[in-house]
């Protein structure tokens, strides 16, 4: 990526994209990975220390990119049995409230003075759409997140560019 | 118009029917489809375009600037017109120039915002945009056509008519980016504004506006005005290869909505129980222009011409059934659709648009049940039981290929590093397969079920030893509450065709007249038939499957 379009902003969309394949490129399962990518998007824009997107793509192929998601269905599996809805492995932080953000109900996270971390809410209510915003100043995260993501890419070859879509054919009328 | 929860409406047709490679790949354009939907709004509020920059020189370079008010929001399209060389001129996605190149502007802009997309929508991809900037596209000239218009314009002529049809835009398309791509708005900034909710609606709108830039070049360039039955004629060309495909497998939820609204608004179709003999004459005449809709759709590929006719041979059949006596007996369209059944799923699926059109009172509010704002509402599964019963009832047709001999994955999908375009490769010749993009959903689904325990266990103690199922299981919760989210077929078997998913989702846009140039890549045409600017009152909803003397 050339570095004149660093004075720019990057959509909400192109971040959760390069977010999920960076995490991809970093040895994280799909699923997993799309998942973390909508949280990057939501994290930065909501003004979140990149740093911790950066430490959970440092710990794949284990870290909070796969656990995350583990505790909160089981904490939404509880909620949806009416049973105490309690997130266990994971630290109330900046990260884990991102990865509450993406569920798609209206649902919070919050730490008793135990120092337990419940999930609390309706599972019967659709969170309503994040108002969205462009974001900058992320420059390390997204040098980061560009460099994983080319790991997904694959070199193109000579067969390959034989049998692309419209190869060898004539595509002008 | 807001949808009715009260409308009548027989059985869907189920999922394991509809969602098939097969019968999506024979879908045609319906009054859901998003021009259709777009046109509408456009006349409802009787939108005015307006052109208030023409900056294209004696060549035809330059740009111009329309602008058109939808939703209480003004947009503009900057169109920007540049000269070419011949040997440049590709449709390929690797083409880094094109003849013109388009920017949906959010507002009017001004010159320095006309200064600043001038400069970098031509670089397409290599350029960054802004949140102004709505839609990115660009278009390459017709060859058969465009030097062809614009010469007979200057010799005080009208263009030959035969090549008009035979073409039918001056104009392709080869990209129509939306949603945050390179810099632009998310889609998420607009899709609340009335007028734009729907999918695509700003991508369609530009589409429209592009369409209008190119008859007004010719115009121009020629001196004289186009006949209106031909303008009209001119729809906008596009070119669409595998970068469209994987769309449809990585919005499940928006797929299912698409087909439920599709396959409802047939449902309350067959409900009527008698149509009025005004309705009868309609369909009647709608299958007059399809036959010869079908008549006037010739294409290089001799495969499939040799479809065409055989669906041209079918319909010249079927046309019999249509008379005003047969179709105003009680359940005639019913009786009509379950007759198809017996014939090509070519003429399935055009009945089936057919039947559709005349009723847009029952049909059209489907059309805001079209988006996904939410995402995916499923709870995970409590343990392992619970999903195998799920699989079990859902995703019995992926649990029944065989993933493991070579024609069962004979192919894969990828994204290549040559301008990041996915791509489907051969397992079994080429490299890249160990970075496959997760479109093999069956293949997954499978393995899924294979591997799971015969004790039930909590599903996160199975997923925290199995993390790679985690997609799977997501997908097969899905399946649960929309039934239509999932293609049920093999997309990494040998006999996948990718041009049946490009054919489903450019059906949902609206295109017809489809030219495939390969089982990857084919050119369509959108627009065709749809009203000018200055029709939007008198022609604004009559132009299902467009042909020439509409």
């Amino acid at each position: 990526m050339a570095s004149g379009i660093r004075q720019l902003s990057w959509s909400a969309a192109e971040v959760l994209a390069l977010g999920t394949k960076a995490a991809r490129g970093a040895g994280a399962p799909p699923l997993q990975a799309a998942r973390f990518g909508q949280v990057a998007a939501l994290h930065l824009m909501n003004g979140r220390e990149e740093a911790l997107l950066a430490a959970a793509l440092d710990h794949l192929p284990d870290g909070p990119i796969l656990t995350h998601p583990l505790a909160l269905d089981r904490a939404v599996i509880a909620l949806a049995e009416g049973e105490v809805a309690e997130l266990t492995d994971v630290s109330f932080d900046a990260l884990l409230l991102s990865y509450v953000d993406t569920l798609p109900f209206e649902v919070v996270a919050k730490q008793s003075e135990s120092g337990a971390i419940h999930l609390d809410g309706d599972l019967t209510v659709p969170r309503a759409p994040p108002t969205l915003c462009r974001i900058s100043g992320c420059d390390a995260l997204m040098d980061q997140l560009h460099r994983l993501a080319a790991l997904t890419l694959v070199p193109e070859s000579d067969l390959s560019r034989s049998s692309g879509a419209g190869a060898g054919l004539s595509d002008n009328d | 118009m807001k949808d009715g929860f009260d409308i009548p409406q027989a059985a869907l047709r189920p999922p394991e029917k509809v969602m098939k490679l097969a019968r999506m790949g024979s879908m045609f354009p319906t009054r859901l489809s998003f021009l259709r939907t777009l046109i509408r709004a456009l006349a409802a509020e009787d939108a005015q375009v307006a052109r208030p920059v023409w900056n294209i020189d004696k060549a035809g370079f330059g740009h111009a600037v329309y602008t058109v008010q939808l939703g209480g929001y003004t947009y503009s399209l900057v169109a920007v017109s540049t000269d070419l060389p011949d040997a440049q001129r590709t449709d390929r996605v690797i083409a880094t120039a094109w003849d013109t190149a388009y920017v949906l502007y959010d507002g009017v802009p001004d010159g320095d915002e006309i200064a600043r997309i001038c400069d970098a929508a031509p670089k397409q991809e290599a350029a960054r945009f802004t949140e102004r900037d709505l839609v990115l596209s660009r278009a390459n000239k017709s060859v058969r056509l465009f030097a062809h218009v614009v010469d007979r314009l200057r010799a005080g002529k009208q263009p030959d008519e035969t090549l008009v049809r035979q073409t039918g835009y001056l104009m392709r398309t080869t990209a129509v980016y939306g949603n945050g791509k390179f810099g632009i708005a998310d889609r998420g900034l607009i899709d609340t504004r009335p007028g734009l909710g729907g999918p695509f609606m700003a991508e369609m709108l530009t589409v429209w506006l592009i369409r209008l830039f190119t008859h007004d070049l010719v115009e121009f360039l020629g001196g004289q005005p186009l006949d209106r039955k031909l303008k009209r004629h001119l729809g906008i060309g596009n070119s669409t290869g595998l970068g469209m495909a994987p769309f449809l497998v990585n919005h499940p939820v928006l797929l299912n909505n698409w087909m439920v609204a599709r396959e409802t608004a047939l449902a309350r179709v067959r409900a009527i129980p008698k149509l009025s003999e005004q309705e009868a004459e309609k369909i009647c005449d709608l299958a007059a222009r399809a036959g010869q809709h079908l008549d006037e759709w010739a294409v290089p590929d001799p495969d499939h011409q040799a479809r065409i006719a055989a669906l041209c041979a079918e319909w010249a059949d079927a046309v019999h059934r249509f008379t005003p006596g047969d179709l105003t007996k009680p359940a005639a369209l019913d009786d009509l659709l379950r007759w198809s059944e017996g014939h090509s799923l070519d003429l399935q699926e055009l009945l089936v648009a057919l039947v559709i059109e005349p009723f847009g009172a029952i049909v059209d509010g489907l059309a805001e049940c079209m988006c996904d704002p939410f995402g995916a509402l499923t709870t995970p599964f409590a343990d392992t039981g619970k999903l195998k019963s799920a699989i079990l009832e859902t995703g019995g047709w992926a649990l029944q290929n065989d993933y493991d001999c070579v024609s069962g994955s004979k192919q894969f999908w990828y994204v290549s590093a040559a301008k990041q375009e996915p791509r489907l490769g051969d397992r079994y010749a080429e490299e890249g397969a160990d970075m496959e993009s997760p479109l093999d959903i069956g293949r997954r689904i499978k393995n899924l079920f294979d591997d799971l325990p015969k004790t039930s266990e909590p599903i996160s103690e199975f997923l925290a030893h199995h993390p790679d199922h985690a997609l799977a299981v997501s997908r097969v919760a899905a399946m649960i509450r929309y039934p239509y989210s999932e293609i049920r077929d093999n997309l990494i078997g040998d006999d996948c065709l990718p041009i049946d998913m490009l054919r489903c989702k450019l059906a949902f846009f609206g295109a017809s007249k489809f030219d495939p140039k390969s089982d990857r890549w084919t050119r369509i045409t959108l627009c065709q038939g749809a009203p000018l600017a200055d029709e939007l009152q008198t022609r604004g909803d009559d132009w299902w499957l467009p042909v020439f003397d509409s």
